[in-house]
């Protein structure tokens, strides 16, 4: 068994509080993937749990145990690391076999153990060469092989892919998620690249200036998220944010060229409260703006009008710039759209699915 | 690129290599001298015109040193030079990585260490005296092996902390993960990453040791004297003792060149590198 | 004992500012015992070996043991006014000063002339280099003695090749004759340091930046802009490491002196090092010597912060 337990952890370096009281639970055999901007405090929380760093207030309990105070080698953990930390001057079975050795590990487990390792990531041709001889994928495996090798009880990922090239980081993203399939093994997992954490997670924790902004499936985060950092950081073209005042009368979102939006009536009602008007901020996600023509209106979907100024064609689909409350904003289109810059189209937004945002406290509204 | 431009390399080739070749016979010729005089017989070193060398190679000179037991001066100079080299290291490097990765003691452990090593051996050889007469450590070998290790921690100290810092510390940590205590992560991963910066500073730390004058002179009398003070036992007097002085330094220098010889890529290394993480 | 180790490290654990993740953490009791067990040996040698004299010598500098008496009493500056008021230490001084002055431009400049040769292409440079290092490697005891050789009035290939030239024997008496006794002096110590400036110098300037240099050559710049707009610059910071190093070396000569000519004749060519060798394992001058090895210690120490201080402050 082994559950992840984190309460109220805090971390200093110096006069930077990097950790700002995390709580997390994390169950038997989940998927967790830490993601947030550089310097949010995700690596930090990461090496704490694997005892590399020292906490300076909370509790951190593996199974049940508190291992606030055991070092790394007593926590039963493995970890993947950026740059890959090969031992250079070993060869690849060596790599994967250190750690086994370091515990004493009879020879001949270690031969079994590791071949398993080997053929499992297929790397089994590769066990006598040296790390320099390697590419970079040939030695995110090596990594990866040595931590499973050990068989630990919770695996820690620090930015595995982020030395890869595209290509790679895609093949690799389907390994590590058929790896924690077959394992089904507890994993931490640190990103930056929201796509990692959304197609990868069981439950993600976006991570904000050392606290949890918001944690959840990947699909609760994206549809329904808690603030306008959440909902802007998930997805990709990110959200479309237009300021805007909410009026209690009409039940509109105005904007500031005097455009206005309906609400639909169910989600005024949450809303808007007979206070008179409000400010407000509007999210729309790029897939929730269409082209009129193709989708129809729907209750909910409002037209408007729009002049196109930018087109980004993708092969997979077509993304229009076009100007909206004084911002711009894109709306995702069909692949073969013909839209050109310069002319005026008429879209479809949904109503629906947009978040308000209130601008002060930066919480979404509904 | 034209002809006339590969022929100008070419030339600037032969003249720079012509140059090399002098130099390298105006530095080596003194020592081959010495090498010359340590063979000949006595009508030969005082022969004029000079004989640039030995009608054969005699070893007579050698076999006196041997018989008279200067040749047991070297053997000291062997066993404290290796065993100080030895004791230095491995206090020093330990001492270094606490310096590299924990900061122990701040800036303050670090530039008191730097100024040990800029203390001028005059200056102190008379209180050292002093300790060893009370401690009966004058005339050991125990004695000159503390001393010399004193003497190149620092050197020893700051190089491989230079050196450990090279080291990526995420391998450090990958090895703590997996299992190992932090002496273990020192011996399996942070000596072997270190090793061309070990060879280097144990080299430049064993010549150092070997070449020493001033506290051998002081701090030995007859039992451990070492090379370099037997060499001077013979000086001023006649013009006889010629040979056995070139004999004895020859045989006092030759280990250093068979271990420079196997081992002048790293000596090279620790002398040029010795500046630039200075 | 327990909590006085835990003072102890605490003591040594200096706790530094926002260095990010090169700040050592406060570490776990286990910890502490590590870090602690991995400086105290060092430490314990170093104290042993550089604390205690220091002591020693503040101590008996201003007591008054000389080679008749053992006067313990309290006597205050009388040492250091009668070194001021010694001729002959000036004169060991001014000796220092001189072999300092001039060994170590020489030094620099040859080495880096070394460096510039064979900085570019000379086939079998390995080779080269690997003997050019021997000097150095060469005890300086054994350089002296060498050069003695060298010098000898008699035989040496000096004189034999000087005679050639004139056509009878000349024996001159390199290491006696007061006009010729610095040179030989300068000759022996520069022939054993120069190839250590050498190797420095010629790591140094294979960092320097080679797309810079080109830049230069495209722009037309001749070879002595060059090296003072773009190399000197960049090999600055090795050549004041090499400076100091062999400044401090220079300043303790001692070894190489002592063979060729044991600081004479009489006490013309004697060093700080020699004078107080002499005085006081010869004289037995104790207190005497005392004050005068304080007295270099400050002064060296005065004048590498204050360099040290430049440099800083260049940078």
């Amino acid at each position: 068994m082994a559950d992840l337990r984190i309460t109220g952890l805090h971390k200093h370096f110096g006069n930077v509080h990097a950790v700002r009281g995390v709580d997390l639970q994390i169950a038997d055999g989940e998927f967790t993937v830490l993601v947030g901007q550089s310097g949010c405090g995700k690596s930090t929380l990461l090496r704490a749990i694997a005892g590399l760093e020292d906490i300076d207030a909370g509790t951190i309990a593996i199974g049940g145990n508190v291992v606030n105070d055991d070092p790394p080698h007593r926590r039963d953990i493995a970890m993947v690391f950026q740059n890959y930390a090969l031992y250079p001057y070993m060869t690849v079975f060596e790599n994967i076999a250190f750690g086994l050795r370091a515990r004493g590990t009879p020879g001949a487990e270690v031969q079994t153990k590791v071949q398993q390792t080997a053929r499992l990531l297929a790397i089994d041709h590769l066990l006598a060469r040296h790390p320099r001889q390697l590419s970079g994928g040939q030695l995110q495996r090596v990594a990866i092989g040595r931590a499973i090798v050990r068989d630990a009880r919770l695996y820690l990922f620090d930015e595995p892919l982020s030395n890869l090239d595209a290509q790679l980081r895609d093949e690799m993203r389907g390994e590590i998620k058929r790896l924690h399939q077959e394992l089904n093994k507890t994993m931490v997992y640190v990103t930056h690249d929201q796509i990692e954490a959304m197609t990868m997670a069981d439950r993600i924790v976006l991570m904000r200036d050392g606290r949890v902004e918001q944690q959840g499936a990947p699909l609760d985060l994206y549809e329904r998220p808690a603030t306008r950092y959440v909902a802007g950081f998930l997805g990709s073209p990110p959200m479309n944010f237009i300021e805007a005042t909410l009026s209690s009368r009409d039940g509109g979102v105005h904007l500031s060229d005097g455009s206005v939006l309906e609400l639909p009536a169910a989600r005024l009602q949450r809303v808007g409260d007979g206070h008179g008007d409000r400010a407000v901020v509007l999210g729309v996600r790029p897939e929730h703006i269409s082209r009129a023509a193709v989708n129809g209106l729907r209750p909910g979907v409002v037209a408007h009008l729009a002049q196109i100024n930018l087109v980004q064609p993708t092969g997979a689909r077509t993304y229009a710039t076009f100007g909206l409350g004084g911002t711009a904003v894109v709306a995702e289109l069909q692949a073969h759209d013909v839209s050109q810059p310069g002319e005026r189209v008429e879209l479809a937004i949904d109503m629906n699915r947009a978040v308000l945002i209130d601008p002060s406290t930066e919480r979404v509204i509904s | 690129m034209s002809a006339f431009h590969v022929r100008r390399r070419r030339v600037a080739v032969v003249w720079r290599t012509l140059a090399a070749i002098a130099l390298t016979v105006f530095f080596l010729f003194p020592i081959y001298w010495l090498f010359m005089i340590s063979f000949k017989t006595a009508e030969e070193i005082f022969a004029f015109p000079p004989r640039w060398w030995p009608s054969r190679l005699q070893f007579d000179n050698y076999a006196v040193l041997f018989k008279d037991g200067d040749a047991t001066t070297v053997w000291n100079s062997l066993v404290i030079a290796s065993a100080s080299t030895v004791l230095a290291m491995v206090l020093g490097t330990l001492c270094a990585y606490s310096l590299a990765r924990f900061r122990t003691g701040g800036e303050h452990l670090s530039n008191w260490i730097i100024s040990q090593r800029m203390v001028p051996p005059i200056a102190v050889v008379f209180p050292i005296f002093l300790i060893y007469v009370l401690f009966g450590w004058v005339d050991t070998y125990l004695g000159l092996i503390l001393l010399y290790t004193a003497f190149n921690l620092p050197y020893v100290i700051w190089m491989m902390r230079g050196y450990i810092l090279d080291i990526p510390i995420s391998l450090e940590e990958a090895a703590r993960v997996d299992g190992c205590t932090r002496w273990q992560v020192l011996w399996k991963v942070v000596f072997p990453m270190a090793r061309a910066g070990l060879f280097a500073t144990a080299i430049l730390t064993f010549v150092f040791a070997w070449n020493e004058f001033l506290f051998a002179l002081v701090l030995t009398r007859t039992e451990v004297t070492t090379y370099t003070v037997q060499v001077t036992h013979y000086f001023g007097g006649q013009s006889g003792f010629w040979a056995k002085i070139s004999a004895m330094s020859v045989l006092g220098t030759l280990p250093i060149f068979v271990v420079v010889a196997f081992m002048q890529r790293y000596l090279v290394r620790g002398i040029s590198l010795g500046a630039v993480k200075g | 004992m327990g909590r006085q180790i835990g003072r102890l490290s605490e003591l040594l654990e200096v706790r530094v500012g926002s260095a990010g993740s090169l700040v050592a953490p406060r570490a776990r009791p286990r910890e502490r015992g590590f870090r602690l067990a991995l400086v105290a040996p060092s430490i314990g040698v170093l104290l042993l070996f550089g604390v205690f004299p220091l002591v020693y010598l503040i101590v008996v500098s201003v007591q008054n043991i000389t080679m008749t008496d053992v006067d313990q009493s309290f006597q205050g500056l009388l040492n250091y006014r009668l070194l001021a008021g010694d001729p002959r230490f000036w004169g060991a001084l001014l000796h220092t000063a001189i072999f300092t002055a001039v060994a170590l431009p020489l030094e620099l400049v040859l080495g880096l002339a070394m460096a510039e040769l064979f900085i570019k292409h000379v086939p079998g440079r390995t080779v080269f280099v690997a003997l050019l290092v021997l000097p150095v490697v060469v005890s300086p005891i054994v350089a002296g003695t060498t050069w003695s050789l060298m010098f000898d009035n008699r035989f040496g290939p000096i004189n034999q090749v000087l005679g050639w030239l004139a056509g009878g024997p000349v024996a001159i008496l390199w290491t006696i004759r007061p006009d010729l006794v610095y040179g030989a002096i300068l000759v022996a110590e520069v022939w054993q340091w120069t190839p250590f400036m050498f190797l420095l110098l010629l790591a140094a300037l294979s960092g320097v930046d080679k797309s810079q240099l080109e830049a230069a050559a495209i722009d037309g710049a001749g070879y002595w802009r060059t090296f003072r707009t773009i190399v000197l610059p960049a090999i600055w910071p090795v050549m004041v490491v090499a400076i100091l190093i062999r400044a401090l070396d220079l300043v303790r000569l001692f070894d190489v002196v002592w063979a060729l000519t044991k600081g004479g004749p009489g006490t013309m060519t004697e060093t700080l090092s020699i004078f107080t060798y002499v005085k006081g394992f010869q004289q037995f001058e104790t207190s005497y010597t005392a004050a005068m090895a304080l007295l270099v210690i400050v002064l060296l120490s005065v004048a590498v912060f204050a360099a040290l201080k430049r440099v800083e402050l260049a940078r």
